[in-house]
């Protein structure tokens, strides 16, 4: 045995940066943002002088943000459903299946991930737009009189973000599966359960941690996300982050802004947790 | 092949994660005066456009500055948190792991606004680039300590005894043992760090000076008013960037990046 490692004030040093890092410019700026958000508004400031709960207030009562919020996220629920359906399969194959190329196709799914969102959602731009490529074509072909609307509205926005995220989706989604036995399913397949019994009883439970996180990781990407909403949904449809981020660098409305920013987080964060017991839930119910 | 329709199925998705960046560069190419199809025949032009606008070049070194900076102080903040994470922690590992991650679990946007709030309140304002450097550095400090506790976990300690048997110093110990261990994963986290850095939008959005614009903040500028295939060209400039970093990455220096 060695002798007890020196204990001291030096290995401290080694997370002392970190700590003074995350501490200066994450919980500060946290919790000022928390009591800007309580900030009277300003007139030709940021902000003004006193408290007021009114920022709140006005949220909880213009019916306009509240139904915002509810598009907010039905529109990240409606990509997380997608992206779980879409990606599934994927990963599955990743995991599982016996492939020639699964560097390549494994490369494939990362690809999108280091290619910037700007440049993403310009891709999608000149895909969707009412001159796009899809339209362009399929008016070529004589099928389509006029341009299908797949541009400034909820589809493109979240086609779009269905592409942006996938990535987030499938590698939980793969690495939870290359997790489970496959004997436990021929175990089970021999003792008479058919192959979709096999899959619903043993495997579907014992990927679930994987499926959660990645639908919780689209879920909260899309509700905070940017540049999508923002270059596909045009004037026409704004997501919530568009509506704050807009409040804040056009009308300067800091209070304003940071109670609208909290208030979707906390909506978010929300949304997980309920999403989380109700997930746990079904799947004890499920196995017993 | 031994499933058809599942194999076909994938087919489908990956062209679907391809295609539009496969358009963006495709677009890059063409000759006409907007982003029309098909095409009007190939062409470099606004390649040579792209080389000539003053303020891309600008906001590409902006990008590139940033990175290499935001790179260097996140990759030595991280890879200290991490040698404290697996060496030291002891019982508070959960909740250094939880801290250092904690930029990536946060919404980016608040954590933008939060931030921007904050470089007021203290006097530093946007005037100077620390404020978007700041940021930069804390989206990108979750990526070293992954990449670099990674490598760590699978360092024995027993090698780190023998030497201090053979009566190394910790100095000598830490260069010739610690070091040469952790170095592929410094490297793969400063790397993705850098991609991470130079691609980011939100934070540098709002946290930009004035003449401080990065190129994603430039070109998401341009694509609200303008639609040459100029913007096109500047991706695929970026694309190729980025690709360059990786490949050297994975097959140079034979690593292989955790992005989780």
């Amino acid at each position: 045995m060695m002798p007890a490692r020196r204990k001291g004030l030096g290995p401290l040093i080694l997370i002392a940066p970190a700590a003074v890092l995350l501490g200066v410019f994450l919980v500060l700026p946290y919790l000022n943002i928390v009591v800007m958000s309580f900030r009277m508004p300003g007139q030709g400031t940021p902000y003004g002088a006193g408290f007021t709960i009114g920022n709140y207030t006005k949220f909880f009562v213009d019916s306009f943000y509240l139904l915002q919020v509810a598009n907010t996220l039905w529109i990240g629920l409606i990509t997380t459903a997608i992206c779980l359906v879409v990606g599934f399969p994927v990963a599955w194959q990743l995991a599982r299946g016996a492939m020639r190329f699964r560097a390549l196709a494994y490369g494939l799914v990362l690809s999108p991930l280091l290619v910037g969102i700007v440049i993403r959602s310009y891709g999608w731009t000149i895909l969707l737009g009412n001159a796009g490529l899809i339209n362009r074509t399929l008016t070529g072909m004589g099928l389509i009189d006029r341009p299908l609307p797949l541009m400034y509205n909820a589809l493109g926005i979240v086609i779009a973000l269905v592409h942006v995220f996938l990535p987030f989706m499938i590698l939980p989604i793969m690495a939870a599966i290359q997790g489970v036995d496959p004997s436990l399913e021929s175990a089970a397949r021999s003792l008479g359960a058919s192959r979709f019994t096999a899959f619903r009883r043993i495997v579907l439970p014992l990927c679930t941690p994987g499926i959660q996180a990645g639908c919780i990781l689209v879920f909260v990407l899309s509700l905070s996300a940017y540049v999508t909403p923002s270059l596909i949904g045009g004037l026409r449809v704004k997501t919530m982050a568009v509506t704050v981020v807009d409040a804040l660098i056009d009308t300067f409305q800091w209070p304003w802004g940071s109670a609208l920013a909290l208030m979707l987080s906390v909506t978010g964060a929300l949304c997980v947790v309920i999403f989380a017991r109700l997930t746990r839930m079904k799947w004890k119910v499920g196995r017993t | 092949m031994k499933r058809p329709v599942l194999t076909l199925y994938c087919l489908l998705v990956y062209a679907f994660l391809l295609a539009p960046i496969l358009v963006v560069v495709g677009a890059s190419f063409n000759a006409g005066n907007f982003l029309t199809f098909p095409p009007q025949g190939l062409s470099l032009r606004w390649y040579v456009t792209f080389f000539h606008n003053d303020v891309f070049m600008r906001a590409i070194r902006t990008s590139l500055w940033v990175a290499a900076v935001a790179t260097v102080i996140s990759g030595t903040i991280g890879t200290m948190a991490a040698l404290y994470y697996v060496q030291h922690a002891g019982r508070w590992k959960e909740a250094v792991r939880i801290a250092m991650l904690a930029p990536l679990l946060l919404p980016e946007v608040l954590t933008a606004i939060a931030l921007l709030f904050f470089v007021y309140a203290i006097g530093i304002g946007t005037t100077t680039m620390i404020g978007m450097v700041v940021g930069h550095v804390l989206i990108t400090l979750p990526f070293v300590f992954i990449n670099v506790s990674a490598s760590l976990e699978s360092f024995d300690p027993s090698w780190d005894m023998a030497a201090r048997s053979l009566g190394a110093g910790r100095l000598t110990r830490f260069r010739r043992i610690m070091l040469p261990l952790i170095k592929p994963g410094v490297i793969g986290g400063a790397l993705f760090a850098f991609i991470i850095s130079f691609d980011t939008f939100t934070i540098s959005f709002m946290l930009k000076g004035i003449g401080t614009s990065t190129l994603p903040i430039q070109l998401f500028d341009y694509l609200r008013t303008n639609f040459t295939p100029e913007a096109a060209a500047v991706s695929t400039v970026s694309i190729v960037l980025t690709l360059v970093v990786v490949i050297v990455s994975e097959k140079v220096l034979g690593l292989r990046i955790h992005r989780f």
